[in-house]
């Protein structure tokens, strides 16, 4: 028993199974003032219920279209030119004033404009995305290109290898696992702001999950005033992002075997 | 004085008066190396020896392409280097294998991705490859990636990977420094070996090798360029007429142990200041 309450996952389960049940108590007692006050007992039924009718998971299929689309759209552009950028004093000069003076702009901020030019469909949200995605990758990618050995480029050098085969042979691999941690961040931010972007678009696409995971919980907030719900859209949020990045490492990690 | 030492006729590598200067942080200039004439004949084996400090890796990046001499020439076949090139192949001191590639992709490297493999079909260069990793006795470990090696290990392949691509010319920047006495005096062996000492004189390929290890440059070289330092100059050049092929038996010579006494005795002043001030 005691060797059971000290097991590091039984220890790190406390405090939460604590805080669960305290907010179920709180739920319970306030209750009947509080009807919209969401307890874990509710949020249990919603999820049960949201996952259940497939809007959820459908939702969610959704929004990772949309973040995966962006997202390649951003590494085909951010890597290659993090690339240049990197090994060129004169290509990064005369670009990293334009990017560092757009970088503090947030997605969120060019999404006006967006749904202006492309509407409120897939286009702008990949748009908002591969934006946002955009610079920790080509930022990653020039701060990895710069701590490439250079040993390895005089080793290429020496063996009369042409620049552009440098690039693509010395200098990309060189910089994959910094590029790889622009990747998990660019990831993170890009479903971030997927949600925002399809919790600001609000209910003007489809119903259901069509719309995403944000507009799903921009219309339980808005019409069916459903606070269990945007609680399971929540945590649905936050899992999602959790297993993003997983998934992202194991796939860095197969596809760089010499860093394991 | 100068630059007479070195000079020898129908040389493959020729420096003349080579001359290279630093600017310091404080803006003055600081010459790593001044004056250094020296000419490397075709399949020789020429070692660079001398203290830390000497200029000796600043010569061979310079025979390299790696840097631009401020002053003098530097000629192959009488024509002037200006740039890096396949035809001089280089082993750094720290092996600089490419960590994302197996033991068989770095010794695949130049001839996969530079003209060292030009008009090779992939069967030739799978050959080739296969070769060179027999040679350095590293076919069973042609899978592994390099942090999986020892330091020997690397040592042989980034050996095999710099005679894959046959350069001419071979430049050798210290590399047995890193590792273990024992392990040095093995790979001494094999270095003779794999560079073909076995093999008439003009079979060989012409090495310039850089070490600070007297008895290791009496032991490979044909001829010794012994440096001192600040600035970095050739003090002399001593042949060695040891009898190849050379194995233990050759470190135990009297004429060995002799020739090893006398580079010593020419920078063993420098040294002492070097080490006690």
């Amino acid at each position: 028993m005691s060797r059971l309450a000290t097991h590091p996952l039984v220890r790190a389960a406390i405090l939460p199974i604590l805080l669960i049940a305290i907010w179920q108590v709180a739920g319970m007692l306030v209750g009947p003032e509080l009807k919209r006050m969401p307890t874990p007992s509710k949020v249990l039924t919603a999820a049960i219920d949201l996952i259940g009718s497939g809007d959820l998971p459908a939702a969610i299929g959704q929004s990772l279209t949309r973040v995966f689309g962006g997202f390649v759209v951003a590494a085909l552009v951010a890597v290659p030119l993090g690339l240049v950028m990197g090994s060129s004093r004169t290509v990064e000069r005369n670009l990293d004033p334009l990017i560092e003076s757009f970088r503090p702009v947030a997605a969120i901020a060019v999404l006006p404009l967006a749904i202006l030019w492309m509407g409120t469909g897939t286009a702008a949200a990949i748009f908002i995305v591969s934006y946002a995605a955009f610079f920790p990758l080509v930022i990653n990618t020039i701060a990895g290109v710069k701590r490439v050995d250079r040993n390895l480029l005089q080793a290429a050098a020496t063996m009369g290898l042409a620049k552009v085969t440098t690039l693509r042979t010395v200098v990309f691999p060189g910089a994959l696992p910094s590029i790889g941690v622009g990747m998990r961040i660019a990831l993170g931010v890009a479903w971030t702001a997927i949600i925002a972007a399809e919790l600001a678009v609000g209910a003007k696409s489809g119903g259901g999950g069509s719309g995403g995971v944000g507009q799903m919980m921009f219309v339980f907030y808005a019409y069916s005033v459903e606070l269990n719900r945007i609680v399971v859209c929540m945590i649905a949020v936050g899992v999602v992002a959790y297993l993003l990045d997983r998934g992202l490492r194991a796939v860095l990690s197969w596809g760089m075997p010499w860093a394991r | 004085m100068g630059h007479a030492v070195g000079a020898v006729n129908g040389a493959k590598l020729s420096m003349a008066q080579l001359g290279k200067s630093f600017k310091l942080p404080s803006g003055e200039m600081a010459a790593a190396v001044q004056d250094f004439s020296l000419d490397v004949r075709e399949g020789e084996f020429m070692v660079l020896v001398g203290p830390s400090g000497c200029g000796k890796t600043t010569v061979l990046n310079m025979l390299a392409g790696l840097e631009t001499p401020t002053t003098g020439t530097l000629t192959l076949d009488s024509r002037a280097i200006t740039g890096p090139g396949a035809e001089r192949g280089v082993m750094f001191q720290d092996y600089a294998l490419f960590p994302w590639r197996t033991v068989r992709e770095n010794v695949e490297f130049g001839l996969r991705f530079g003209p060292a493999g030009k008009g090779l079909s992939s069967e030739a260069r799978a050959q080739r490859v296969d070769k060179y990793l027999e040679l350095v006795r590293l076919t069973q470990a042609q899978v592994k990636y390099p942090h999986q090696l020892s330091g020997g290990m690397r040592q042989r392949v980034a050996l095999a990977r710099l005679m894959a691509n046959e350069p001419e010319i071979l430049l050798m920047d210290e590399p047995l420094a890193a590792l273990d006495a024992q392990t040095r005096l093995v790979l001494q062996d094999e270095l003779l070996r794999i560079w073909g000492q076995d093999r008439p004189a003009s079979d060989r390929r012409t090495v310039v090798f850089i070490t600070h290890a007297i008895d290791e440059a009496v032991f490979l070289a044909d001829r010794v360029a012994v440096m001192t330092s600040h600035p970095g100059r050739l003090k002399t050049v001593i042949d060695v007429p040891l009898a190849r092929p050379r194995n233990d038996g050759t470190r135990a010579l009297p004429e060995f142990q002799a020739l090893c006494q006398e580079i010593w005795n020419l920078i063993r002043a420098e040294a002492v200041r070097a080490t006690m001030t």
